[in-house]
């Protein structure tokens, strides 16, 4: 059936069957490889897309059900090829290793960037506890999350 | 090296090293329902539950559904047109629409109120972010899975259940609606389409907890929750326990309650209430843990939830001491 949805502030339709699952329709059929698929059980976090600003594990979501949504990719966080500024603290701080995670990392921090301008690091943590990483031991992610707030604060990133 | 078996027409190539893309390794898989409906309205959806029967199931959240991966279900029915989102006060109850999210629970000031905290703890503890701002707790409840977080909550705040089908609306005392694992009481065309919280005299409070193998994510090993009110004399009131995942449905723990009812929370019978709580539950070895590791954290929640709703009840009955007026003798 025809499935149409805002992707990056984008119309896109798309066919999808009623099993098709959201990662897979965002991946092969939009050709969105930045989505990534790990675990396929909603645990992992690495699939995570925003679906009307709110972080959504991709592959828990059927595709049928994302008609009319807005969907953000991390793509859509660096428009004209610009770093976000969560994606320039993520590499200052060496918060990213093998990458896996990062995409889906970035969109639920940003998620809570946009309610939340001063977390504190258990909220952090908590907003990030749905994105696992294999690499990093979360100290240096969740050290630029807070430095990204606070640069948005206007206050020394430090 | 040639690219495997061509992929079946209309669907996503091989990528580039010839290994099957994640679309092709998804069509094995066997949840492969062929119609999908969104009805707008709750009589709509009904009257498609009734006509497919048990070829079909509703959908909220799905990720209950999608981790099911039933290969009988047919047909979807998409309950999220239906209007049944939001938590609402009404008469000193609480209702909650079946749809409702388990992020809007957590975040719901009326349920994080000490009466029904419960089941604002329990919907924070649910999942992760991500599914919590996807799973609902109409589905949580209808799975019927016996380590569902938000069903000791809702036993020990004796919610009904309003379920709508082919013969009307009918409301179903939530300990009265497990049958077995994943099995509910629901009939042929039925939807559950509300949960109502009734009111809770002021001073009754109400606590939860979970245990899994990690702090997020995980399934319950155990979850307990409780609820009871103080009297004037610090003793217990209605005391309620429920526990999860020792069971094939969550259960309430008479045994525990007796001990606590009348009683002030001193040490000795909150011990007297951890030694009963083992009373009827029958935990399992599984994946997760041991049925003696599960009896042992029962022994433990039971008197450490009691006492975080005794400490939270003690703070309503203090904030709700009427103040001497402003320039009073």
């Amino acid at each position: 059936m025809d499935v149409s949805f805002q992707v990056n502030g984008r119309r896109r339709c798309v066919s999808a069957r009623p099993h098709d699952r959201l990662v897979d329709v965002l991946r092969d059929d939009l050709g969105l490889r930045e989505v990534k698929l790990s675990c396929g059980e909603g645990l992992c976090g690495a699939c995570t897309v925003l679906v009307d600003g709110r972080p959504v594990s991709a592959c828990m979501m059927l595709a049928v059900r994302a008609d009319g949504a807005a969907i953000t990719t991390v793509r859509g966080l660096a428009p004209d090829g610009e770093l976000h500024p969560l994606q320039a603290q993520l590499i200052e701080r060496g918060a990213v290793q093998c990458g896996y995670c990062t995409p889906g990392m970035i969109l639920s921090a940003h998620a809570l960037l946009e309610r939340r301008s001063d977390p504190t690091e258990a909220e952090v943590r908590g907003a990030l506890s749905g994105n696992l990483c294999r690499c990093t031991g979360y100290q240096q992610i969740v050290e630029a999350v807070l430095a990204t707030a606070r640069e948005r604060r206007g206050a020394e990133p430090t | 090296m040639s690219a495997s078996t061509p992929p079946p027409p209309g669907q996503a190539e091989a990528c580039r090293t010839g290994l099957p893309s994640a679309a092709a390794i998804n069509s094995r898989h066997p949840f492969r329902p062929s119609r999908y409906h969104r009805p707008a309205a709750v009589a709509e959806a009904v009257e498609l539950l009734d006509r497919h029967g048990p070829e079909a199931r509703v959908i909220a959240g799905g990720t209950d559904l999608l981790l099911e991966a039933a290969p009988g279900v047919a047909v979807l029915v998409d309950a999220n047109g239906l209007g049944l989102e939001g938590v609402r006060a009404g008469d000193g109850a609480v209702e909650i629409g079946a749809t409702t999210r388990f992020a809007e629970i957590a975040a719901s000031p009326l349920l994080q109120a000490a009466p029904y905290r419960a089941l604002a703890q329990a919907a924070a503890a649910m999942g992760t972010p991500q599914i919590r701002n996807q799973a609902t707790i109409g589905g949580n409840v209808c799975s019927a899975v016996p380590c569902g977080d938000s069903l000791p909550a809702l036993l020990v705040l004796d919610a009904q259940l309003t379920v709508t089908g082919p013969s009307g609306e009918r409301s179903v005392a939530v300990a009265d609606f497990f049958r077995g694992a994943r099995t509910n009481a629901l009939g042929r065309g039925e939807l559950l389409t509300g949960i109502r919280l009734p009111a809770h005299p002021g001073g009754t409070a109400s606590a939860f907890v979970k245990k899994g193998r990690v702090a997020v994510g995980d399934l319950a090993v155990v979850n307990v929750a409780s609820r009871l009110g103080l009297d004037g004399e610090g003793r217990c009131v209605d005391p309620r326990v429920a526990v999860g995942a020792v069971a094939a449905t969550p259960l309430r723990l008479r045994g525990s309650e007796a001990a606590l009812d009348g009683q002030p929370l001193r040490d000795e019978v909150l011990r007297r209430a951890a030694e009963r709580a083992v009373d009827g539950i029958r935990p399992i070895d599984d994946i997760r843990a041991s049925a003696d590791y599960r009896r042992a954290l029962v022994r433990v929640l039971v008197p450490g939830t009691v006492g975080d709703a005794a400490a939270a009840a003690g703070r309503e009955q203090a904030s709700s001491v009427p103040r001497p007026a402003r320039g009073g003798p």
